[in-house]
């Protein structure tokens, strides 16, 4: 009987303080693992810690405690080089949360998909120009775009060229920062095929913040609640979603308007961790 | 460099640029234009008004006022450059490596800042010449390093808004070294303010060589410069009252020429910078298009 292979990321007792003093703790412990091919759901009510989760997985957030592994090999001690060699892989992504902020305005389209590669010396000029209109085109981008600017694209535009940055330097685990929160249905459903389509394809471990219960219903494996720092319930996503045990879940939930449903605002006070 | 070309595409910075490509070929072929030889004395013509053979009239020693502001041209955009192109080297690349290069050099260079700051400048001017000599070097070289401390000032203060900048993040996600992310990310959004404040410190500059030689530092006589004729003319303002104003006149409009192309370049990528024109609209599938068509 072989070991299971190890997760594509597994972080453990995740700490992450804003200051000295352990009043300003805002992740308490957090663990997450996501596997090849996985998609996990990561919810919370804002100010849960969930973009700080993810920033402190990708090292934009120093942790206080706790390890992150990419296929099994710790990666949260890398330091100076060694952490550069490790990020020029690409192979964890994290696409932010607003693509008019993450792309640089100054830079067009083209060349913002292809810096992941410049920088990591991949091939020639033509080659990575390439590689970059294939992943504007596995967006379903219309490469033409790549001569504009991000100011001239829409909000859709916006997003789905921030996600093939990340898909550019073919990732193995991708973290995106409510990837559909800003776009409309039809923008909406074109993102989530292409993440559908990356997982099954590319069996890339792919980790999704999103306030948006109805599309992580429709597309992930398993669901991480996080409350106030904590992981409060993870587990299947349909088990979660539609028999939530723990009860700040079941408000969450229940608080999802509803066109035929009665109106329930989700109210935190009371809500024992 | 996009609010670069926009600046330019505005009527200010173009009558600002005209004005000033006009200093720049004075400064290259002004003194092989000039129809006598700056320094030559004609005693037979001593502080006469304008006429036929002299346009300008001469100065108090008979010497064509238009040849020495002619050739006067190089002396005093070239020792303005020198200072304000120190003034760069010494702000500029500190004020980046403040914001990019660790706290250490944050909090050196921000001490020496604040020392130079702290220095008066005709004094330091005066004891730069002391110690090194007079010359227009050494006096470039004092406006220069009192220069440095606007630079720095400036490029560290558009800088460091953009060190928390999440495509600079991203960046630094792609295993970019801060030299990239400088030259990729940071340079673009900071050169505007550099060459405001480049414009407006070559105006003052400009000012500066023009006092510096009135005071008699720097430049020697009977080298011309705009600042030395102005000086040598408002001795002689019974006899000749109209004297000083060619060289007055020559260096407001140089130093407005400056500062116009400043305000433009700010007006360029200020809020009210004109915003691209191209239609935001997504692709929209052939038969939607048909269906909205009928």
């Amino acid at each position: 009987m072989t070991a299971a292979p190890a997760a594509a990321l597994q972080a453990d007792g995740v700490e992450v303080w804003l200051g000295r003093r352990a009043k300003s703790r805002i992740l308490h412990g957090v663990g997450l693992t996501a596997r090849s091919g996985e998609i996990v759901g990561l919810i919370g009510e804002t100010g849960s810690g969930k973009t700080t989760l993810a920033r402190a997985i990708v090292g934009l957030a120093p942790l206080h405690a706790g390890t992150v592994r990419v296929d099994g090999t710790p990666v949260d001690g890398l330091r100076g080089a060694a952490l550069r060699r490790f990020r020029r892989s690409g192979r964890v992504q994290y696409v932010f949360q607003d693509p008019l902020r993450s792309l640089d305005p100054d830079v067009t389209v083209l060349d913002s998909v292809v810096e992941g590669l410049a920088i990591r010396g991949d091939g020639k000029a033509a080659d990575r120009r390439a590689r970059a209109v294939a992943a504007l085109e596995q967006v379903g981008l219309d490469p033409a775009l790549g001569d504009r600017l991000p100011g001239r694209l829409s909000g859709g535009q916006r997003q789905r060229v921030a996600i093939a940055r990340a898909l550019a330097v073919d990732p193995r685990v991708l973290l995106l920062d409510e990837p559909v929160s800003a776009l409309d249905a039809a923008n909406r459903n074109h993102v989530l095929r292409v993440l559908d389509r990356l997982r099954h394809e590319r069996e890339v471990a792919i980790v999704m913040i999103s306030h948006d219960l109805g599309s992580l219903a429709g597309i992930a494996d398993r669901v991480v609640v996080l409350y106030r720092g904590e992981v409060v319930e993870e587990g299947p996503a349909a088990r979660v979603l539609l028999e939530p045990e723990h009860p700040y879940t079941q408000r969450l939930v229940t608080s999802v308007p509803s066109i035929d449903g009665p109106r329930r605002p989700l109210i935190t006070e009371g809500v024992h961790v | 460099m996009r609010a670069l070309r926009l600046a330019v595409r505005l009527r200010p910075a173009k009558l600002a640029l005209a004005v000033l490509g006009l200093v720049v070929v004075l400064m290259a072929v002004g003194d092989t234009i000039a129809p006598y030889d700056p320094l030559h004395q004609d005693t037979t013509a001593i502080l006469a008004g304008p006429s036929a053979e002299h346009w300008l009239g001469t100065d108090y020693v008979g010497r064509d006022v238009l040849s020495r502001l002619l050739a006067g041209s190089r002396l005093s955009v070239v020792a303005a450059a020198e200072a304000v192109g120190l003034g760069l080297l010494l702000g500029v690349l500190p004020g980046l490596a403040s914001v990019y290069f660790g706290r250490v050099f944050e909090w050196l260079s921000l001490r020496v800042m604040d020392g130079l700051m702290a220095l008066p400048f005709i004094i330091f001017a005066i004891a730069v010449a002391a110690l090194l000599g007079n010359g227009l070097h050494q006096a470039m070289f004092a406006v220069g390093v009192l220069l440095a401390p606007t630079f720095y000032r400036v490029t560290r203060a558009a800088a460091i808004g953009l060190r928390q900048a999440q495509y600079v993040e991203a960046g630094t996600l792609f295993g970019a070294t801060r030299w990239r992310i400088v030259r990729t990310h940071v340079w673009q959004k900071v050169l505007p303010t550099v060459v405001v404040t480049t414009a407006t410190a070559m105006a003052g500059a400009l000012l500066v060589v023009s006092s510096l030689t009135f005071l008699g530092i720097g430049v020697q006589p009977p080298a011309p410069t705009w600042g030395g004729m102005l000086a040598s003319d408002l001795g002689y303002l019974t006899q000749r009252p109209f004297g000083p104003v060619a060289p007055a006149l020559l260096i407001i409009v140089t130093v407005a020429a400056l500062n116009a192309l400043a305000d433009a370049i700010r007006d360029a990528t200020g809020d009210g910078a004109p915003a691209s024109a191209a239609p935001l609209h997504e692709e929209v599938p052939d038969a939607i298009s048909a269906a909205v068509r009928r």
